[in-house]
């Protein structure tokens, strides 16, 4: 069985800084902003106004439709306000921001001791799963009790549990797995209730042999999930790539990967859905790398929901003396978001701070040249797209070739392009503008004819 | 926290390699041969790459200084033009053509077009074919093989044999970059680090192997290919020219399109054309070909081929030799034994043809020497163009002496050919007894029009010189010289006339009058 999936890059890893401090609880003392919209869908609907007391695990905001989630409080408090707040985005959002009392009162709600798996139906796993307001802790953000609920649970044949945490510097899912596989297996088993025609493979690469001997002795005796070393290369935990190396398969942008047979869910993710299903436990906290050259203590936090960024980075010993912060990304290097202020909320999803001493793309930006046609990007896209007849389409204006010979709109967005390229060329960027703009375009046409 | 973030969009980290960088490397595979260009040629060959290189970027230099744009001469790309160029002319170039060609390179061909990665054909080989061109003179003065007096390429054309390790180490002439051995190397090494597309640089030596090996009428003849092979700018162009980015197609399919485009032209070009550089046109032509290439041929992401459609609906297929036909199977078996049976027919034939045609004129020595038990090879000297024009076009081949039955001479035979027939040559053998006299003439070989030309060959006309005693016969002569035409075929006439006269000539003044 093949171990990767064709094209992908080797970017440096750097996942020495942190690869080895162990996760350590890390509780805020100041204010906690949780944005509505963590997750994709439709923004949750706040519950809780000014001036009223929550407790830590208290629902403040209801998942608003089917595809939407909970917002659960990490904190216990005050609330202090309803108001719009600068996020990660950068964007001005909707936030419920809670006055921290520092004594992290919880709701008592939380089990001690775990239901027994066989006990709990597959309605009290999914209502368990939607009242932790779990989503998907990979990057996405899509909510876990839809993509848990396909239309035929019957046809699904792999549960993919993504250890791969391809993307350079991150360690978290690494110290994840590492102490807490069991968890992370009894996660699995949970899952695999709702899918009883489906394999449990739990796929980590090869650069984390430590966390593979973990998950191979915590699957032990559990003969529906077993453990795979995947070569180390990104984006290796990408959806598709995972799909492709496991089930073999490869499918258009307009598929999820439930039509095809496949259950792909983040590590973390597992570990949340074991949590909330067996202790009824919600989501309020995960996982969370504070890395980067311009770190003082580059580490693995447990971290609670809506703790600032600057909070974590002052917790990892702040920026080293003598180095200025160029560049501080909400998540990794490859897919993560720049930020422009540390005065921003992590959530759900957020799971690195990368705190870089020179900007590579500063750097970029002044190496720039032409296109060269040199065709690296082609031979590194995972999904087998031109990037650069792509580009030359946009240029050309010429949306209409973007979009139905080049299938510009399969594009992932993974960075392999940008990457790679000598030339130093925006790839990624101008994709995800055209598709945008294509998107709006249809939506305008669509509107047209109503 | 005070001090300004930096914000993009990701990736936030780059690769490593850079424009730059990867001019560098191309530069840095094609020094080996420019360093043994230099060693073997001497100090000229220097001072062309030095000009090559320096016009090209000043060139570009000025474009973006005049025109006011970012100056682009320090990623390495008009370096790169430069030096191609000069590696593909002759060390004995005048140093103003590839200034020329450079400044042509750059300007016309590269800034005029919207600089790097914009230009249409190759900047080089465009300016390699403009200077050809337009100073035919300076361009074609090669360093040659002081035997054969040609460069390996016209040689070959010629039909004589090359020193194939010569062209292979570089030391055989012709342009300053002809050391394949460098070539290989460092074509080999910029495939190994994935520079060039291994795709393009293979399937242009494959598709030219293999047209020159169907076509060019030696088959599979090793030395033959070889020195196609290491001649000719063939593997200058498929590993540093046909490679060039920006006019190669994109798709991989597209790459093996264009290579085979240019083996195939250039093959073809070499066997049926007439210049030794048709390899740098094969080239351009297929540049000009890559945006139709790039237009039409596009792949598909991995979801959207049919092997991955199948495969997400649960489709089993049979193996691959199970789907198709049998017929088809059979068919393209026969036809590559045919084929490999056809191209190996030449090498076989080749020595039976041979004896063949020895055993045609030792026929037509018995029918012209009737007496003669054997015949003896004489010496011709100065046969060639005999008599310089008195008998027109006319060589004299062979001279033999036929020895009869007690060792006597029983006469002379001489195979003459001329090459002012309708359609020529025609090559004869002309038998005389000792004293001269004409005893029979028969025809090796003659082409002329059927009815016309070919009435030669009948008796009616062939018996008018037998027996006959004459210095030389005359058209319609009315005496004992005199030989009729043959009507309609006056041309033919004159060209026998011509051989036979030159051969009388040759009998008196070389054999008798040389004292032989």
């Amino acid at each position: 069985m093949r171990d990767t999936f064709r094209g992908g890059v080797h970017p440096r890893e750097r996942k020495d800084l942190s690869r080895e401090a162990a996760l350590r609880v890390f509780d805020a003392k100041g204010e906690m902003v949780f944005p509505l919209a963590q997750h994709i869908g439709k923004p949750a609907k706040a519950i809780v106004k000014k001036g009223d007391p929550v407790l830590v695990g208290q629902r403040i905001a209801e998942a608003d439709g089917f595809v939407s989630a909970h917002v659960i409080c990490s904190c216990s408090g005050t609330v202090k306000a309803v108001e719009k707040r600068r996020t990660i985005s950068g964007a001005m959002q909707e936030c419920i921001v809670v006055d921290n009392d520092g004594l992290y009162t919880a709701t008592g709600d939380v089990l001690d001791t775990p239901l027994p798996v066989d006990v709990v139906t597959n309605e009290e796993i999914l209502q368990a799963v939607k009242d932790a307001g779990i989503i998907g802790l990979g990057g996405a953000g899509f909510p876990t009790h839809v993509k848990l609920a396909p239309k035929e649970p019957l046809a699904i044949k792999y549960l993919i549990a993504n250890g791969a945490e391809c993307e350079p510097y991150l360690t978290c899912n690494d110290q994840l797995m590492r102490g807490y596989a069991k968890e992370i297996v009894d996660g699995m088993e949970v899952v695999l209730k709702l899918f009883p025609n489906a394999q449990g493979v739990i796929a980590i690469e090869n650069n984390k042999p430590e966390a593979i001997a973990a998950m191979k002795r915590a699957a032990a005796g559990h003969n529906r999930i077993r453990v795979m070393g995947l070569r180390t290369k990104y984006p290796q935990g990408g959806e598709r790539s995972l799909i492709k190396v496991i089930a073999g398969v490869d499918y258009p942008i307009t598929k999820l990967p439930a039509d095809v047979g496949c259950i792909v869910d983040n590590v973390g993710t597992i570990y949340a859905i074991g949590r909330a299903a067996l202790y009824h436990e919600p989501l309020f906290r995960h996982v969370l790398t504070v890395t980067g050259e311009a770190v003082k203590e580059p580490s693995n936090f447990i971290v609670r929901d809506g703790t600032s960024f600057q909070e974590l980075i002052e917790a990892a010993g702040g920026i080293k003396d003598g180095v200025e912060a160029a560049k501080i990304i909400s998540g990794g290097p490859m897919m993560g978001i720049a930020v422009s202020t540390t005065e921003v909320p992590i959530t759900k999803t957020t799971n690195a701070i990368t705190v870089l001493s020179s900007d590579p793309v500063e750097k970029a930006d002044r190496q720039m040249t032409a296109c060269l046609h040199c065709g690296r990007c082609t031979t590194v896209c995972p999904n087998g797209l031109m990037p650069q007849m792509m580009a030359d389409a946009v240029a050309a204006g010429d949306y209409e070739r973007y979009e139905k010979k080049l299938y510009g709109l399969d594009c992932i967005s993974c960075g392999s392009c940008t990457y790679i390229c000598p030339a130093k060329r925006p790839l990624t960027q101008t994709f995800k503008q055209t598709k945008a703009e294509i998107m709006a375009r249809k939506r305008a046409a669509q509107g047209g004819q109503k | 926290m005070s001090q300004q973030l930096h914000l993009s969009a990701g990736p936030h980290v780059r690769d490593r390699w850079t424009t730059p960088f990867i001019m560098m490397i191309v530069l840095l595979a094609l020094l080996p041969t420019a360093v043994i260009g230099v060693v073997v040629n001497g100090l000229n060959a220097l001072w062309i790459i030095l000009a090559s290189i320096g016009a090209a970027v000043l060139t570009e230099l000025l474009f973006c200084l005049v025109t006011r744009r970012k100056i682009t001469i320090f990623d390495g790309s008009a370096a790169v033009t430069g030096m191609l160029l000069a590696l593909c002319l002759s060390p004995n170039t005048p140093v103003i053509l590839p200034v020329v060609g450079s400044v042509f390179a750059i300007l016309v061909v590269k800034c005029c077009f919207g600089g790097l990665g914009k230009n249409f054909i190759n900047p080089a080989l465009a300016a390699r074919c403009f200077l050809l061109l337009s100073f035919s003179n300076g361009m074609t003065n090669y360093p040659v093989d002081a035997v054969s007096g040609a460069t390996p390429i016209a040689a070959l054309k010629a039909g004589s044999m090359v020193n194939v390790t010569s062209m292979f180490l570089g030391t055989a002439g012709g342009v300053i970059g002809g050391s394949i051995v460098a070539l290989l190397i460092g074509g080999l090494v910029l495939w190994g680090l994935d520079v060039i597309h291994g795709e393009i640089c293979f399937s242009v030596i494959g598709g030219f192997t293999l047209c020159l090996a169907l076509f060019g009428g030696h088959g599979f003849d090793p030395a033959y290919l070889a020195a196609q092979l290491c001649g000719g700018g063939v593997v200058m162009g498929a590993f540093f020219m046909a490679t060039d980015y920006t006019t190669s197609p994109v798709s991989r399919l597209g790459q093996l399109v264009y290579g085979c485009l240019i083996g195939v032209l250039g093959a073809l070009f070499r066997i049926f054309g007439k210049s030794a550089d048709s390899f740098s046109y094969s080239i351009i032509i297929a540049n000009l070909f890559t945006p139709l290439i790039d237009l039409y041929i596009v792949p598909k992401p991995y979801a959207y081929r049919k092997r991955a459609i199948d495969k997400a609906a649960g489709v089993v297929k049979p193996p691959l030799y199970k789907r198709i036909p049998k017929p088809v199977i059979a068919l393209t078996i026969i036809a590559a034994l045919a084929g490999l049976a056809l191209s190996g027919v030449f090498s076989m034939t080749k020595g039976p043809i041979e004896a063949n045609e020895e055993k045609k004129q030792q026929a037509s020595f018995r029918i012209v020497c009737e007496d003669a038990v054997d015949f003896e090879q004489l010496e011709v000297r100065d046969g060639t163009n005999y008599g310089s024009g008195k008998f027109g076009s006319t060589t004299i081949e062979q001279a033999l002496r036929a020895v009869g039955a007690n060792g006597e001479t029983a006469g002379y035979v001489l195979v003459i050919s001329n090459r002012n027939a309708y359609n020529p040559p025609i090559k004869l053998a002309l038998g005389v007894d000792p004293e001269g006299r004409v005893n029979r003439i028969s025809f090796i070989e003659i082409n002329e029009t059927p009815g016309k030309g070919s009435l030669a060959d009948e008796s009616k006309f062939k018996d008018q010189f037998s027996g006959k005693l004459a210095d030389s016969f005359v058209l319609n002569g009315t005496g004992e010289d005199g030989i009729d035409a043959i009507s309609g075929a006056t041309v033919t006439t004159k060209a026998v006339l011509n051989a036979v006269n030159a051969g009388l000539d040759f009998f008196r003044n070389v054999i008798m009058g040389g004292g032989n």
